[in-house]
């Protein structure tokens, strides 16, 4: 399979729960400002097709895997801790370590709430280089733009100017859907739209 | 496009929270509490006829308000 965008593609595979959205809406906003495409489980909602086949494309379709273990850990005595982003991280790295030719080069960057948490849960991952963000966007960001630079770009806008940007783009999206699409509030927007908003947002002001 | 005229109070990565006018890369100034920066950015914010925006410590508008002047305001019609 050939993906004519591979080189470009970054799956991005974290929690898509109400208190992650302004972290993953960080993430996506960070690759955009680096001219890379964020590919989402979220971007197609077709019933008929199964979500591991729909995870396993943009896997194959990606050099850039984004893959947050945050939710490693349960919040409530009895909630189960979510599996699926430690799952399909597998299935990235299977893939970068068993698979031949552009498969080989992708890059793979993993982000955790707390540092050294994970390796309660997977030690499998001891010794790799994890960034933390404690939850906080401004953090999240400056990891995912250390990230592109290093593997990637070797220059580039610092976090501090990427998060500015990020702020005036939080502006844009509330007139954009609070006043003029008449939404209560910008948590209404499903993820897909505030991309949408986010790609004429760049092309407007060509950032 | 051109950008709108606006000011924004965000929180600093430096800790803090930065009085900003929109499109700029660095703050006007730096305060230490959230409420030292809407105070003196709703002034600038008045002065310039600017729309103002204060930011959550997560980048999400918390509150907006207008200051920008109505270019055909009503007319007094003694």
């Amino acid at each position: 399979m050939v993906c004519d965008d591979f080189n470009k593609n970054v799956f991005i595979n974290c929690p898509f729960d109400d208190d992650f959205r302004q972290i993953l809406i960080g993430i996506v906003f960070t690759v955009m400002y680096f001219g890379f495409k964020p590919r989402l489980s979220l971007e197609r909602s077709d019933s008929a097709e199964s979500r591991i086949d729909k995870i396993i494309e943009l896997i194959l379709e990606s050099k850039f895997g984004i893959h947050d273990l945050s939710r490693i850990v349960s919040k409530e005595k009895g909630e189960h801790y979510r599996m699926n982003m430690p799952f399909e991280l597998g299935i990235d790295y299977g893939c970068k370590k068993l698979k031949d030719g552009q498969w080989s080069t992708k890059k793979i960057l993993i982000l955790e709430k707390e540092k050294y948490r994970y390796h309660k849960a997977i030690s499998d991952l001891s010794g790799s280089d994890i960034k933390h963000h404690n939850n906080e966007v401004i953090k999240v960001i400056q990891a995912v733009r250390d990230w592109f630079i290093t593997e990637e770009l070797s220059r580039g806008h610092s976090g501090n100017k990427v998060w500015n940007n990020f702020n005036e783009f939080g502006a844009y999206l509330y007139d954009e859907v609070v006043e003029k699409d008449g939404h209560a509030s910008t948590e209404e927007v499903q993820i897909t739209e505030v991309m949408y908003h986010m790609k004429e947002w760049f092309e407007k002001y060509n950032n | 496009m051109v950008k709108k005229n606006t000011q924004h109070v965000v929180k600093s990565p430096k800790g803090g929270w930065a009085v900003k006018k929109g499109g700029s890369s660095k703050a006007t100034k730096i305060y230490k509490t959230q409420k030292e920066a809407i105070d003196h950015g709703r002034i600038i914010a008045k002065n310039q006829n600017a729309e103002f925006y204060v930011h959550g410590k997560d980048g999400r508008i918390r509150q907006k308000d207008s200051y920008v002047r109505d270019p055909n305001p009503p007319k007094d019609k003694k």
